[in-house]
């Protein structure tokens, strides 16, 4: 405060007692309203986030500013010290536009555009100072080549309009490319940035071509530069009210139910749409999102940054969000402090679910090892004893033909015949409870006639399918009826049960209904567990409504994916 | 007669043509899969084909397919599918177009020489087989109003012959009647249950399966 005082004092003192100043009161205060607001502003901003380094220098660059004015003096040494600084304004200008808003210049482009331009302001005018005496008072002058001194003078200030022009392009092509929706405050203030660049570039120009109305262009540029912290301040106080849009997260934390989808919330918060919550797995040792999806941390320059969640000493949920957030530290603090507890319910919520998903995942590789281990040895059966018998029988029956005269033996060869039939039926009634390979062979409708024909009770059966079902479908939906149609005969006492079977939703739904005495024990002794394992493993479920004296009504719901 | 056979077990499909060679048969092709049973038939057309249902290579629906195809291109030649399940739904499926000169047996009935013999002429001459275990599965159907319940103890056997294939002269000889008492039995029994009567002996048979099954 005290050290911009007494630079504001010393500036209007100087612009007094110059001879050179038409106008000192109207000089004194353009160069004044060019300072004071950026050391103000980049005080405000220092004050409230100390680590932010454009906030310092803003403050560097209004007082380096003031330099300018020792020009002003009559004595040589503070005049010349002045001239030498006297174009450091457009250079100190351009780099504090492109350190936006890191106070860092982030891009080859831009340091190269800042270093050339100091190069030109302090460089270029240094030589035209050993070149220039300005009537004896420059002390640095060792020769008076004035017309070499004003092509040198020439050069900088066409480049130093080059520079300022090319700052602006860099500063069109970033507000392009921001991923992240601006602020209106922080477009504005863009905007004047790019604005202050292009009245600099014209002024020096002007001053290059002596153009005529010189005076009127550098008044209008120093109000425009002016202007520029005042833009800043606006960003600063918008900034403040986002408090605003924190109170609105906290309201939706707290409605009940909890939003759908926290990312969403957190992301209008932060207004940054491109926002990935990542929630770290102990056990799995791997980030994903709310939904279990596997997530990958943002590598250097991929265009996104992470902030780390910790809890209980160790990180456990991950922000991937905009690099433009990372000047907003309040902003990011304070939504990730309020959506504390909701983010850590989510990470319990996501654990449970690649818990869940792993477990239905074992349980669905279970039941199919074991679907094909009993398909395997269904074969096998077939294949083997089954072929075998049925060739030992045709043997003995052709035996039996052939001996036509002893009937003893024909009658021993009948009986042995005989035996090896109904070793064929019990190994045939072994092979299809192992698995029934008529579903597999020829389809769920085929395979449900002769079941349902074989019913204990008269069955209505309806089989609404055009073509096959995946036949991990069809052997469920066909032990759904078996197992159900042995309930009816065991438990139900009905005198008619009805199965229909349809695709519906994308899969295949199967109920079968009867008449009987329902207040079927869906846990014990019926199956109906087995059952809905089976179903549930492939993500279907089976519904089962048994009122006592009302009939029982068992529904299963396959879907194909 | 002349006899194709498709079966993918070594032991049978030998069993099965020296089985058929006794009888008299005459058995130009011993296939192991489908497509050689459907070039064999192209080319020699003979009067039955005997087609395992389960052949290679994933031994699903292949044999019945063929047997279908077999069917569908080339109606003289008859089809005796030998199945190792006793399935209703597959009988329908083979008979559906028409039941003329179409068996569906048990494999283990091939052990049963003269009968099994008797169902590949059948087939052959343009009859139909139904294996009896699927006709008295059907038979033997609960029915909440059965009208079965009205056939007497014969009619009932006169039925279950009818519906495995038997012609009238079958049924005659099977029960010890004489041809006429045979008749008899038959239009009663189609009056009984409503049946429209067919002519064809073979087409009975579809009208009676299908009556049982509805």
């Amino acid at each position: 405060m005290l050290a911009a005082a007494s630079a504001a004092a010393g500036s209007v003192l100087l612009a007094h007692a110059s001879d050179d100043l038409s106008e000192p009161v109207l000089e004194a205060a353009l160069l004044n309203w060019t300072t004071l607001p950026y050391i103000a502003a980049g005080s405000i901003a220092w004050a409230r986030r100390p680590d932010s380094r454009f906030g310092r220098l803003m403050v560097a660059a209004g007082f380096a500013m003031f330099l300018s004015s020792l020009q002003w003096s009559q004595t040589d040494v503070p005049f010349t010290l002045g001239m030498a600084f006297d174009l450091l304004p457009a250079a100190i200008l351009l780099h504090l536009f492109l350190a936006f808003p890191s106070g860092r210049l982030e891009r080859g482009a831009e340091r190269t555009l800042v270093v050339a331009a100091y190069t030109a302001a302090l460089g270029l005018q240094l030589v035209k100072m050993l070149l220039w005496s300005v009537q004896g008072r420059n002390v640095l002058a060792v020769a008076e080549e004035t017309e070499a001194a004003f092509t040198v003078e020439d050069v900088e200030l066409g480049l130093l309009s080059a520079l300022c022009l090319g700052g602006v392009l860099v500063l069109v092509v970033r507000r392009r490319g921001l991923v992240r929706p601006l602020r209106p405050s922080i477009a504005l203030l863009v905007d004047s940035f790019a604005c202050g660049l292009v009245m600099v570039a014209v002024l020096l120009t002007a001053g290059a071509f002596e153009w005529p109305a010189f005076e009127t262009i550098r008044r209008i540029t120093f109000l425009v530069i002016g202007l520029t912290p005042v833009a800043f301040l606006i960003g600063l106080l918008d900034a403040r009210f986002s408090g605003s849009t924190l109170r609105e997260l906290l309201v939706r934390l707290r409605e009940e139910p909890a939003p759908a989808d926290l990312r969403d919330s957190l992301a209008d918060a932060l207004r940054d749409p491109s926002l990935t919550v990542a929630y770290w797995l102990q056990d799995f040792g791997r980030w994903v999102d709310a939904q279990g999806r596997p997530v990958d941390l943002p590598t250097e320059g991929s265009g996104q940054v992470t902030k780390f969640i910790d809890h209980d000493g160790s990180s456990a949920v991950a922000l991937l969000h905009d690099p433009s957030l990372a000047d907003e530290p309040e902003l990011l603090g304070a939504v990730t402090a309020a959506a504390a507890i909701a983010l850590e319910n989510e990470r319990l919520h996501a654990e449970l679910r690649a818990r869940l998903d792993e477990l239905r995942g074992s349980r669905q590789r279970v039941i199919e090892a074991g679907q094909e281990e009993r398909q395997r040895l269904e074969r096998d059966l077939h294949d083997g004893a089954q072929q075998r018998l049925i060739a030992l029988s045709l043997e003995l029956g052709r035996l039996e033909r052939r001996l036509s005269g002893d009937a003893d033996a024909r009658g021993r060869l009948d009986r042995a015949r005989r035996e090896v039939a109904m070793s064929l039926e019990e190994l045939r009634a072994v092979a299809h409870g192992i698995h029934p390979a008529v579903v597999s062979g020829h389809g769920l409708a085929v395979a449900l006639e002769s079941l349902t024909v074989r019913a204990p009770v008269p069955v209505r059966l309806d089989v609404r399918l055009e073509g096959r079902m995946p036949e991990r479908l069809e052997v469920a939906a066909y032990y759904v009826v078996s197992e159900s149609l042995a309930n009816v005969a065991k438990h139900a006492h009905a005198t008619l049960a009805r199965v229909d079977v349809a695709r519906g939703d994308g899969g295949l739904v199967v109920e079968v209904l009867d008449d009987g005495v329902g207040g079927a024990d869906t846990e014990r002794g019926t199956g109906l567990r087995g059952l809905a394992d089976r179903v549930e493993a492939l993500g279907g479920r089976l519904l089962v409504w048994t009122p006592h004296g009302g009939g029982t009504r068992v529904r299963a719901e396959l879907p194909c994916a | 007669m002349r006899v194709a056979i498709a079966e993918d077990s070594v032991l049978l499909r030998e069993g099965l043509a020296s089985l058929l060679d006794d009888a008299g048969f005459d058995v130009i092709a011993q296939c192991q899969t489908a497509d050689e049973l459907r070039l064999k038939v192209d080319s020699y057309s003979p009067d039955v084909a005997i087609v395992d249902i389960r052949l290679p290579p994933t031994h699903n629906d292949e044999g019945l397919v063929a047997a279908l195809e077999i069917r569908d291109r080339h109606p003289s030649v008859g089809v005796l599918v030998l199945s190792q399940y006793m399935e209703l739904g597959l009988a329908m499926k083979l008979l559906a177009d028409s039941a003329d000169g179409v068996g569906y047996l048990l494999k283990d009935r091939i052990s049963d020489v003269d009968d099994f013999v008797a169902a590949v002429q059948r087939v052959g001459t343009g009859g139909s087989v139904v294996d009896p275990a699927i006709v008295s599965t059907l038979l033997s159907r609960q029915r909440s109003d059965d009208p079965l319940a009205t056939l007497t103890p014969r009619e009932r056997e006169v039925l279950e012959l009818m519906a495995t294939g038997s012609s009238n002269q079958g049924i005659a000889d099977e029960l010890v009647i004489s041809l006429r008492a045979a008749e008899k039995y038959v239009s009663s029994i189609f009056g009984k249950l409503g049946l429209p009567s067919t002519g064809s002996e073979s087409r009975r048979v579809l009208a009676v399966l299908m009556f049982l099954r509805s």
